[in-house]
Parts: C-alpha cells; structure tokens; sequence
C-alpha cells in the first residue's frame, strides 16, 4: 500500500441513467466516447472554476488524464468493421482515433497546458487514475490535474450497461489518500 | 522544477522494420537507409498510399513483446528476484484487451506485475518512460517499460483517410516538399534502474535519462500550436531536472513526422527552449528510417538516441531535399556527425497538443 499525497478538489459524475442526450461535440461523430469526456470535463471544470472559460495562465500546469479500459470502443467498432467490409472510412475518424484528440479539446477551451496522459486501468479506475494523478503532482509537471473516467456502455440480448463518466479535479495536499499503486515503492512488491 | 537523480538505463531490446537488435537499426539510422516498401501483410488496393515499413517475418504484437520484454531484462542482466521486484509499464494503442495483455506479459516475464497501460497515441512510450522516472524518484528500484505497434489495417486506414501519408512515399523530415509520415512497426523493451540498485548489484548502466518532461499546447485536437509552446515547456522541464544547460545539448531526435504542420512547430518549439543553442544542434529525425510506430515510437527513438551515443555516430536526416525556412536547424543530412556531447534529447507530440521531451547521457 502506497501512500500518495493528493485530494480531489472537485468531482463531476454523469448519471448512469442519462434523462437528457449528450450534447454534440463539433468534429466528433457516431460515438459517445469524446461527448462524454467533454461534457463531465466542462460541468467539472465550469463548478470548480465558477466562472467563464478564459484560458488563464494559472492553468498551464493542469494536466489532463482519461482513464479507460476500452478507449473509443464504438469509433474502433465501427472501423473494423468498415474496413473489413472493404469500404472507405470518413476522416473524421481518423482525428477521434485517439483519446488525446478529445482531451486536445478540453485543453484548448480550458488554457490547461498540463501533460496529456491516457491510460487504461490495470486495476480499478478510480484508484489507478488517483495514482497517476498524484505521480503527475509529485513528479512536479503538474501542479493539478483534471481526471476523466470514461467507459461506453454496450448492449446485448442479456445486457444493457449505459456509458457513464466521472470527472474530477485532484491536487496536491493532504490528507493523503492511501491508494493501492500497483506499481510499489521501494520495499515492496505487488 | 528541482533537479532529479539520473535514472540508469539499464538494458534493451528492440525490433522494427531495420531488423531484430541494436544492430540492425544503428547501421539504418546512420546511412539513411529507410525501410519503406510496399505493404504485403494485408490488403491496401483501396488505399491512397500503399506504403510502410514492415518487419517480414513477424508474430503476433503480444508475443513480440513478451521476446523483448526477456531480452531487455537479460540484457539488464536482471535475475529472478530482482525481475520479482519489477513493475511493467506498456504503451500500445487502447483497445479492451489492453491491460490483460499487460497482466499477462508481466507474468510471464516474472515481473512485479503491470503497474500501468499507457494508450495516448504517439506520446505513450515516452510519458510511460518519464513515469518510470519518476516513480524510481519516489523509491522503486527498477521499472521496465516496453512498447509496441505493428503496422495493422485499422489504423492504416485511419491514416490513409486523414490523409497523413506521404504520397511519395518518402518520409521528410523537416525539409523543404514533405508530404506527410509513413507508419512503421516497433516493439521495445527497457529497463530503467535507479543508481541505489544499480550499484547494488554491481551494474554500470551505459546510458542514463537525467531529465524528463511532459506538458501541453492547450491550442487544438489535433494540429500543434505553431509556436512549439508546449514541446518547448517539456523540453525546459527535462533541462531542469538534469542541472544542465541549453548549449551541452550535443543532439536532437526530433519527433518530426515529414508533416508541413508538426515539423514547422517543433522547430519553433526548439528555438523557444534552446535559445541561440537551437541553431547550432544537430537535429535529426530517424522516422524518414523507420517511419512513425505511434504507440512505440518514443520508445525506439530512446533506443535509437542511446545506441547513437553509445556508438559515437549520431544519425542521418534522410529524405531530405532542401531548406525549409520555417525549420532552419542544423540538420545532418550529408552522413553521420561524430557525437561530440555525451547529452541529447529525444522528443515525441501527439495529437491533443501531448508532448514529451527525455534527456539521455551516455555512459
């Protein structure tokens, strides 16, 4: 058990059972995954800031960390599955391909100038992206991070899971939160 | 930004399309040989550009990295406890099964088991390679980071549609009619070592990274801001970690893709951080060899740069045509410079305005 200095300073969760549809983002399509991450990333930011989106200077080391075991699972699908069938993809997709793109976004509305990092849990998000984070805070590139956990819902004949999303706004400081990293500290192992 | 302890790099291994081993890729980068040709491994006649660079005889990513995984530990020199006591951190493109590749990787391997997958496209390798700095900052002995991308339909495609390829299929960096990148594939492995355990077990690594940095351009999805701000604040943020100055900078990797937009930027970025140093560097970037591996590009390009040092050669910026005036840099375009300064950087961007910058010094 790693103990890591930092405390989340304010959190944002997309309801797991949406009653309004997710706003459209310019540039991305057919897929949730970026919509999502920018809607929990602006209602997040728009509390904690409580005050217009202007690029400040006090942000350009506020980093950006999505977290997510499946990235754009839809995008992806929907390109194997073009491919395959030997027809053309848009180009759009190739600009949401990654989950930098969305978070280039965010960044650019927000002035956040922090490193962008994009990782899929090992072990369960929240822990892992609080890990992350206050590696990002104790290595010093950053001084706050907004992160975003994101996964897409699926649907089955069984089952129907809904996307959900969870963005918070973590920073140095205590109390220190006693995290499971799984990578260890010297002395331990995992 | 304090100063931080140097990290030893501790052993290596790498594939890409110049071949298995260190060899292979030092001899390419050094006379400008690229391994560009047309793609065989699956079906490319509806693209626009056909053309990549591609390993013949290759097996599955997953069992790629579980052979460079072993040999950066042999090289490393790692036995079985000391593997045991070894976190796995991988870049590769995000994808469902992405972390039980990793849980089983680490494994097979022996390691101390997956710490963390890093999926943020071109800037994966090298921030999973500044996280192992940092995390041996804060008490881990060793940390290996391996990373992989082999040229595959899906994201060719992507590519090809974005229309990012070159469609002269030379990749030309920083020079005056470049057209665009070639994809390529790269699997690596290295362990990062602190100096602690490092002379605990009697090993003198031949490289070390002594700074390190990430930061952003907050300027757009996917273009780079013009003005380099971003790559330039990593690069300033590696300078400071490693207590040196600008000018003992002796070469630069560059992360320059042969796209009009990303090379023009990262030279502006070059000038924002070095000052009158960044005219006078030599500055190549080996991607016009071995093309853009994404995911793994900034893991070969460590490689590369360690090998280069260590060889006392710094590569060839191949493709090359003529001057570019928004990227007026100290280009070795004519044949390999002798390596006059024991420090060089290697730099990686990504979309989302993502940026690294990872300072080695030769042993």
């Amino acid at each position: 058990m790693a103990t890591v200095e930092a405390v989340i300073r304010h959190q944002y969760r997309w309801a797991t059972a949406p009653d309004e549809p997710l706003p459209s983002l310019p540039g991305f399509v057919l897929s949730s995954f970026s919509p999502l991450v920018a809607l929990v990333a602006d209602r997040c930011l728009s509390e904690y800031y409580a005050e217009p989106s202007v690029p400040t200077a006090s942000r350009q080391r506020t980093a950006v960390l999505v977290v997510s075991r499946s990235s754009d699972l839809v995008s992806a699908e929907h390109v194997r599955r073009t491919i395959a069938g030997g027809d053309r993809i848009g180009p759009l997709f190739f600009y949401q391909s990654a989950p930098n793109s969305v978070v280039g976004q965010i960044a650019t509305h927000w002035g956040l100038g922090g490193p962008v990092v994009c990782i899929s849990p090992v072990g369960d998000p929240l822990v892992d992206g609080l890990a992350e984070a206050a590696l990002l805070l104790e290595d010093g590139d950053a001084d706050e991070v907004l992160l975003i956990l994101v996964e897409q819902g699926s649907d089955d004949d069984q089952h129907h899971t809904a996307d959900r999303a969870h963005a918070l706004v973590v920073g140095p400081g205590g109390p220190s939160m006693a995290i499971h990293d799984p990578v260890p500290a010297q002395g331990e192992t995992s | 930004m304090p100063e931080a302890a140097p990290v030893g790099i501790a052993g290596l291994a790498v594939l890409s399309a110049l071949g298995r081993g260190a060899e292979p890729q030092l001899a390419a980068v050094l006379s400008g040989a690229a391994a560009f040709g047309p793609v065989t491994r699956f079906e490319v006649g509806r693209r626009r550009v056909g053309i990549a660079a591609t390993l013949e005889q290759v097996d599955s990513l997953p069992a790629e990295l579980a052979a460079v995984i072993d040999d950066a530990c042999a090289d490393a020199g790692l036995d079985a406890r000391q593997r045991a006591g070894c976190p796995l951190l991988l870049a590769l493109h995000g994808h469902p099964g992405a972390t039980g590749w990793a849980v089983e990787l680490a494994a097979r391997a022996g390691l101390a088991g997956a710490g963390r997958v890093y999926t943020g496209a071109c800037v994966s390798a090298s921030t999973a390679v500044a996280d192992a700095a940092a995390m041996i900052g804060r008490g881990a002995d060793r940390v290996l980071v391996a990373a992989g991308y082999l040229v595959e339909p899906d994201q060719f495609a992507l590519f090809d549609a974005g229309r990012a390829f070159a469609t002269d299929g030379v990749v030309r960096p920083f020079s005056a009619g470049r057209q665009g990148l070639l994809l390529g594939d790269a699997v690596a492995a290295v362990v990062l070592e602190s100096p602690a355990a490092a002379a605990d077990r009697g090993h003198r690594p031949p490289a070390e990274l002594i700074g390190w940095g990430r930061a952003g351009d907050a300027y757009h999805p996917c273009q780079p801001a013009p003005d380099g701000r971003g790559l330039a604040r990593a690069i300033e943020f590696a300078l400071e970690r490693s207590g040196i100055s600008a000018h003992a900078i002796g070469y630069v990797n560059a992360n320059a893709t042969g796209t009009m937009l990303s090379d023009t930027a990262e030279a502006a970025a070059l000038y924002r951080a070095l000052g009158s140093a960044a005219g006078r560097v030599p500055v190549s970037s080996t991607k016009a060899v071995h093309g853009h591996a994404l995911e793994a590009s900034g893991l070969l390009e460590l490689v590369i740069t360690v090998l280069s040092l260590q060889a006392g050669k710094l590569p060839v910026n191949a493709g090359y045509l003529a001057p570019d005036s928004s990227c007026e840099l100290d280009l070795i375009v004519a044949s390999p410079r002798p390596v006059s300064s024991p420090y060089a950087l290697s730099l990686n961007s990504a979309f989302g305005g993502a940026n690294t910058a990872l300072l080695v010094r030769a042993a």
